[in-house]
């Protein structure tokens, strides 16, 4: 392989992306821009999410225990309503996401040990509000009751502390708060960085296109020389945004970085290596830009929002798809990801998924350079 | 070394169709031979062949002494190919695309330089270097083709109709920079649709349904055709196209604007006979005269010949 | 007219057969990544892996571990033998939670008043899974946790049943996840149908020099986006049918209100999106362009769907936003049609709203697009 070759097809390209202001913009700051988008919306806490209530008892412990429930700002009470009626209608409408019901028996129930009468509605349909909602409310509903119990039961000579006598103490590693902000922005990372990357299948298709091709074919140009010659601008602007987008996770968002950054790049360049060479196999085989754009999409947008593991743990997958998961890169880079910003693991646990991206990388590029013949037909 | 290039028996085949059939070709060090046909005869299909850019069906072809189907790499650097559409980089500057090839063809140091310098001046694009390719006229993207495909001095050039869509200026110069080539030893095999070009060439192989017809010198073809042009103005050429064709030992009736050049079968008596037949037909003419057989009438004789 | 934008339609779909990796793969990729990604993610989560370090060995201990291993939520990866063997495991990532359980565990429970504790932890690098595993283990060591009160002061089995909060889900009793999750996955696939088709209708042209013969030939302005959009349409509609054909009958999503009303806004927003794409296709030199804008584009437009995160909880600004993109109030009456069965009466806002963006994006739309090809 002759460097000077790969070094005037890597010429080239960048001066095709240079030649046009736009696509040098969108090539270069897609990634950051994107992910400004993305984790200031997907990372937002859930707060304010409307519910209603209906209290049928109008008694002292049932204000009460309404107060305790709309307590923090994460659930905001919009109505009182007087029957089930309106709040089928406002679950019909989507104005509130649950409503919590109170049994004309609320208070009598509970201090003659009966039960207490709580119904909590909840508009199924809303996939993450609705959940939030009834967690918060069963919780305070049993912080609330448990209480008024033990008095109860004191009253009654029984000495019981605390209703629920096992308890568990929780620590959560990396993240105390559990903030989704934590994981799902680096997680983010492995989406918008590998997006660019995908115009790689999209150079050899235009060179197709525009008949350029065969001028290549023709000349005495390496196969590898110019697959690796496309490749290695993409892989810059990749490392362009690696400072743009961590700087924006780590200031913007207050995301932390607990990882060694040099080791991050360099894995991320294997990322960048893999995905590319991904783009450069859909570009062998599909030879329209138009074609090879839309398997892009298929390949690794869409696999990248829901199969990498970043809002949907793949540990739940059906095993096949599990597999699928891991034959993509993204898949890989997401656990880089979130290990060199979150539980800042080292080469000692990350040079597997680093492993794994390059093998990839190598299979892809060679099956590329394989299949792709110096000839039109 | 007696050829060059040599094909035998060299077929390809898309799917069913035969674009190249059984072609034997046999081209000297230093020829320009040309390529002619009418369009789907096979020209660009044998010229991309041995350009190594599309794979043998069947038979052989040789270059330079290699094997095409197994060393094409081998040669590529010794080649310089132009093909038909316009293949550069139209969003890269006149200099940048000579600068590439220069690249990739392996052209370094001093040598690059005045070979840049040379070529854009011999192709007159001296001005226009930090013009985009796209921007560029015709006639100006053509020469700037040719340029790039000159940037390694190659020993061969393939040439698919260079000068289509050219105005006749730069046809007239890329011809003198083709001329230029021929004296410094290049082989240049090109392919063309007008027959005056073809008659620039020291041989010419004449096409048709992706078969060789036939191999020879321009001059040798000519002479070859059984016939003689006859030229004469008529007064409605429609009417004496027409009529003409229906006059026996008419071969062929061309025009040429308003005037009419008819193949005859060999004869002394051809003018005359003509002449009482246009009478005959009471068709008003004027300038009839006999003309030499050119290129064109000499390839649709033949052509015509074999359709029938 | 009609007959030239007739000719102007035949001629796209003939580009489109001859170039049929496209649309076979916006149209059956497509489908069978709804299937892959809906199959994958319409679904509670399990099997998280965890790590039991068990240091009481008692009955009451091996009675937590069975309990943990019938909730589903976690499956057992090891059983660890010090606190260690956790540590390494999740700095590996490799597990999504650990239960330690103490020596005292069982003499704890046993006592009157014992207090025996068990400690958890999680590994917040994987949020959503430790949230949801959080979930599992505080509901189960509650049950457990009445189990041992009503034991220690003899009192009877359902005592305590009447306290808990009954909870009615509505519009999804079954507890479907496909209802939350496979309309917004619909929703992305349309919306980048669309947008490519539409999107790539001029910029492939102006790329490849071709429009310059659409433009010297005898057609309006018009004549040219009626011809370019009738064929987008037309996929776009089968794409959706096709869609809603997969979420309907492999995901059994039901669809509660009109067909008839869900086919008519699906109409109309298409006809949307095909503005934008209009838009994105005479701005973009390129193909490349048109695809890196679309990309942008599309992914925003994702993020108000509520897949992720409920528009309502968004900053203030990213709210008002959302009322101007389409997809966000396409979403709503999806949602709204297919799992609440309601129909105009409670829609009409986000109806109304598609249609205003619709009228505006249409005509900015047919403004540019003209503008471009005048």
């Amino acid at each position: 392989m002759s460097l000077r070759h790969v070094y005037a097809v890597t010429l080239k390209e960048i001066r095709h992306i240079l030649r046009d202001k736009a696509t040098f913009f969108l090539v270069v700051f897609t990634p950051t821009l994107l992910l400004l988008l993305l984790a200031y919306a997907v990372t937002a806490d859930i707060t304010h999410v409307p519910i209603s209530v209906l209290d049928m008892d109008h008694s002292p412990t049932s204000r009460a225990f309404i107060e305790q429930i709309t307590l923090g700002d994460d659930l905001e009470l919009i109505s009182h309503v007087n029957n089930i009626k309106a709040i089928e209608d406002q679950l019909l409408k989507g104005s509130i996401k649950a409503a919590v019901i109170l049994s004309p028996s609320f208070e009598r129930g509970l201090y003659a040990m009966r039960g207490a009468g709580v119904q909590i509605l909840v508009d199924g349909t809303e996939p993450q509000s609705g959940g939030f909602a009834v967690d918060k409310i069963a919780l305070r509903s049993d912080e609330f009751i448990s209480k008024l119990l033990v008095k109860q039961f004191a009253a009654q000579g029984m000495n019981i502390e605390n209703l629920l006598p096992i308890d568990v103490r929780t620590q959560t590693w990396y993240n105390p708060n559990l903030k989704a902000s934590v994981d799902i922005i680096p997680g983010l990372l492995s989406i918008v960085l590998a997006l660019p990357g995908m115009s790689v299948a999209l150079t050899l298709a235009r060179e197709r296109e525009h008949g350029t091709l065969e001028q290549l074919m023709a000349s005495p140009v390496g196969k590898s020389e110019l697959l690796l010659g496309k490749m290695i601008p993409y892989i810059l602007s990749g490392l362009i945004n690696i400072p743009l987008t961590t700087a924006i996770a780590l200031y913007w968002f207050g995301v932390p970085f607990n990882g060694n950054f040099g080791l991050f790049v360099l894995l991320s360049s294997i990322f960048f290596f893999a995905n590319l060479s991904m783009g450069v196999l859909i570009g062998v085989f599909i030879h329209s830009q138009a074609a090879a754009l839309a398997l892009s999409l298929l390949l690794v947008l869409f696999p990248g929002f829901f199969l990498t593991g970043i809002f949907f743990p793949i540990a739940a997958m059906p095993p096949i798809v599990r597999m699928e998961a891991l034959a993509l890169p993204g898949t890989h880079y997401a656990i880089i990801t979130r290990a060199s910003f979150v539980t800042g693991a080292g080469i000692d646990v990350l040079w597997l998924y680093g492993m794994a991206l390059l093998l990839m990388g190598i299979a892809f590029t060679g099956i590329a350079a394989y299949s792709f013949k110096k000839k039109l037909a | 070394m007696e050829y060059i290039i040599q094909t035998t028996s060299l077929t390809r085949k898309y799917g069913q169709l035969i674009a190249v059939d059984a072609l034997d070709l046999a081209i000297r060090p230093g020829e320009i031979y040309g390529l002619v046909g009418a369009d789907g005869a096979g020209k660009t299909t044998t010229l991309r062949i041995l350009a190594g850019v599309l794979t043998i069906t069947d038979g052989e072809a040789w270059i330079a002494g290699e094997r095409l189907a197994t060393n094409a790499e081998k040669i590529k650097s010794n080649i310089g190919y132009m093909a038909q559409q316009f293949s550069l980089y139209g969003d890269l500057s006149v200099s940048e695309n000579l600068a590439f090839f220069a690249d990739i063809y392996d052209v370094w140091g001093v040598e690059r330089e005045e070979r840049t310098r040379y070529l854009l001046e011999f192709a007159q694009l001296t001005r226009f270097h930090n013009r985009r390719a796209q921007h560029l006229s015709g006639g100006m993207q053509k020469k700037l083709a040719l340029a790039s495909t000159l940037i390694h001095q190659p020993d061969i050039l393939l040439l698919d109709e260079p000068t289509t869509g050219v105005d006749p200026v730069s046809r007239r110069e890329f011809w003198e920079i083709l001329t230029e080539l021929h004296l410094g030893g290049t082989t240049i095999v090109i392919s063309t649709p007008y027959m005056d070009e073809a008659e620039r060439c020291n041989r010419v192989a004449l096409l048709h349904n992706g078969r060789l017809i036939r191999s020879d010198k321009p001059r040798d073809i000519q002479s070859s055709v059984e016939g003689d042009v006859i030229r004469l103005t008529p007064e409605n050429w429609q009417y004496a196209q027409q009529q003409l064709k229906q006059i026996p030992g008419v071969l062929e009736v061309q025009t040429y604007g308003n005037r009419l050049h008819v193949l005859l079968s060999k004869g002394e008596g051809n003018l005359s006979y003509l002449e009482s037949e246009l009478d005959r037909r009471a068709i008003q003419f004027s300038g009839l005269e006999r003309t030499p057989m050119r290129m064109e009438e000499a390839f649709i004789s033949i052509v015509s010949k074999l359709e029938k | 007219m009609a007959k030239r934008i007739w000719s102007l339609v035949i001629k796209d779909f003939t580009h489109l057969i001859r170039d049929w990796w496209l649309p076979a793969f916006m149209l059956f990729g497509g489908l069978l990544e709804l299937l892959v990604i809906g199959w994958a993610t319409s679904r509670p989560i399990t099997n998280l892996p965890m790590m039991i370090l068990d240091q009481d060995q008692s009955t009451a201990s091996r009675k937590l571990i069975s309990a943990l291993k019938n909730t589903t939520t976690f499956s057992i990866s090891h059983y660890a033998l010090s606190y260690d063997e956790i540590d390494t495991a999740m700095d590996r990532g490799s597990i999504n939670a650990a239960i330690i359980i103490p020596n005292k565990y069982g003499t704890e429970i046993e006592a009157q008043n014992g207090k025996p504790t068990i400690a958890v932890i999680l590994n917040g690098a994987e949020s959503t899974a430790a949230t949801a595993a959080l979930r599992s283990i505080e509901g189960l060591i509650a049950d457990l946790g009445i189990g041992i009160t009503i034991e220690r002061f003899g009192l009877p089995e359902e005592a305590l049943a009447g306290f808990i909060p009954s909870l009615r889900v509505w519009f999804n009793e079954a507890l479907n996840e496909a209802l939350y999750t496979t309309p917004a996955e619909l929703g992305l696939m349309l919306e980048f149908t669309i947008l490519i088709f539409a999107g790539l209708s001029f910029s492939r042209e102006r790329e490849m020099g071709t429009l310059e013969h659409l433009l010297v030939m005898p057609f309006s302005s018009l004549e040219i986006i009626a011809g370019k959009s009738i064929p987008v349409i037309i996929i776009g509609f089968i794409d959706f049918i096709l869609l809603g054909g997969i979420v309907r009958f492999a995901f059994d999503v039901p669809i509660r209100g009109s067909v008839s009303l869900l086919l008519i806004i699906a109409l109309i927003y298409i006809l949307v999106e095909l503005g934008k794409g209009l838009v994105i296709s005479v701005s973009s030199r390129t193909q490349h362009q048109a695809f890196l804008i679309i990309m942008l584009v599309g992914m925003v437009d994702f993020l108000f769907t509520g897949y992720a995160v409920p528009v309502e909880s968004m900053p203030s600004i990213l709210q008002t936003l959302s009322n101007f993109i389409p997809a966000h109030h396409w979403l709503v009456i999806l949602r709204g049609i297919l799992l609440k069965g309601v129909g105009l009466e409670t829609l009409w806002p986000n109806v109304l709203a598609l249609v205003i963006l619709g009228i505006v994006i249409g005509s900015v739309s047919i403004f540019f697009v003209r503008r471009s090809l005048d």
